[in-house]
């Protein structure tokens, strides 16, 4: 009877381990999870996030994520996967690839550019 | 020689000019990206057909025929609208192959919503929306059209109605 008490005494201490770990876990996914939603355009619906929205397509997106996250799949591959299906324009901060990197440079570069010969050629009038 | 040096600027300004402008002058709608699948081979699905029992539906079923894929569902109005239209194409081209993803639907509801007319070969169930995912769908109805290689060559967010079939989709069929 002593032995069976211990028994159960252990069992309940163990399950509530457990479940504590899962609990922390489940927090720490939901965290991770929001983040990536924070990130995301929601593209049928106008200046939200997916995190913002409440459309069903922004719930999809949520629960796809969330799926992932507790498969094992890393930040940076469930953003590529949402990449590769919605393209690059649901990224709420465009990638630093260089296609984008000259997309914002190229403006400065002309109008100094355009400066540049601008003065030259008042120099020489 | 001197004088092409000078005009250079000159040039490069109107370049880029016809550059924006040929961008401006095309018809993008922000609502409405271009599916980011477009020119990329049709992701892999796997799903029961709606009607034929027993009967599994993969992207290999694709390969050899021009098809045209609908995203459709009994509790989408716009789909209603866009039907008889459907109906209206699988009758033209009988030659493609015309695939339905219902996608998130009852079977019911689904059934009953395919009594005003079935234009689809083959219903594909997704009841999770995982196809859908993968397929980057952002809402229903929408329409892809894959060629005989299995590429995805038209996507449309939208109702397909006389217009867009007439502008869009008749020549690739």
């Amino acid at each position: 009877m002593k032995k069976l008490k211990i028994y159960s005494k252990i069992f309940i201490i163990l399950f509530f381990f457990i479940s504590e770990a899962s609990a922390i876990q489940d927090t720490s996914i939901k965290k991770q999870s929001d983040e990536i939603a924070k990130m995301l355009k929601c593209m049928t619906c106008q200046n939200l996030t997916i995190y913002e929205s409440d459309t069903e397509f922004s719930k999809q997106i949520k629960k796809e994520i969330y799926e992932q996250l507790k498969n094992g799949v890393s930040k940076n591959d469930v953003l590529e996967f949402m990449v590769q299906r919605y393209g690059e324009y649901m990224l709420l901060k465009p990638k630093l690839d260089i296609k984008n990197t000259l997309l914002w440079i190229l403006p400065f570069v002309l109008i100094i550019s355009s400066f540049l010969i601008l003065l030259v050629k008042l120099r020489k009038n | 020689m001197k004088n092409i040096f000078n005009k250079i600027p000159l040039l490069f300004t109107l370049f880029l000019f016809c550059v924006f402008l040929i961008f401006l002058l095309q018809d993008k709608n922000p609502a409405h990206p271009p599916s980011a699948l477009l020119n990329k081979e049709i992701p892999r699905f796997q799903a029961e057909d709606l009607i034929k029992n027993n009967f599994i539906i993969d992207e290999k079923i694709l390969y050899g025929k021009k098809t045209l894929i609908n995203f459709f569902a009994s509790w989408c109005s716009p789909c209603k609208v866009e039907h008889p239209m459907l109906i209206e194409i699988s009758e033209r081209h009988s030659d493609i192959l015309l695939i339905g993803i219902n996608h998130k639907d009852k079977k019911s509801d689904a059934l009953n919503f395919l009594k005003i007319g079935n234009p689809y070969e083959h219903i594909a169930v997704d009841s999770e929306g995982s196809i859908a995912m993968n397929f980057g769908v952002f809402g229903l109805p929408e329409t892809f059209i894959t060629n005989e290689k299995g590429k995805i060559i038209f996507s449309h967010i939208g109702p397909i109605t006389e217009k867009i079939y007439n502008e869009k989709i008749k020549n690739l069929l």
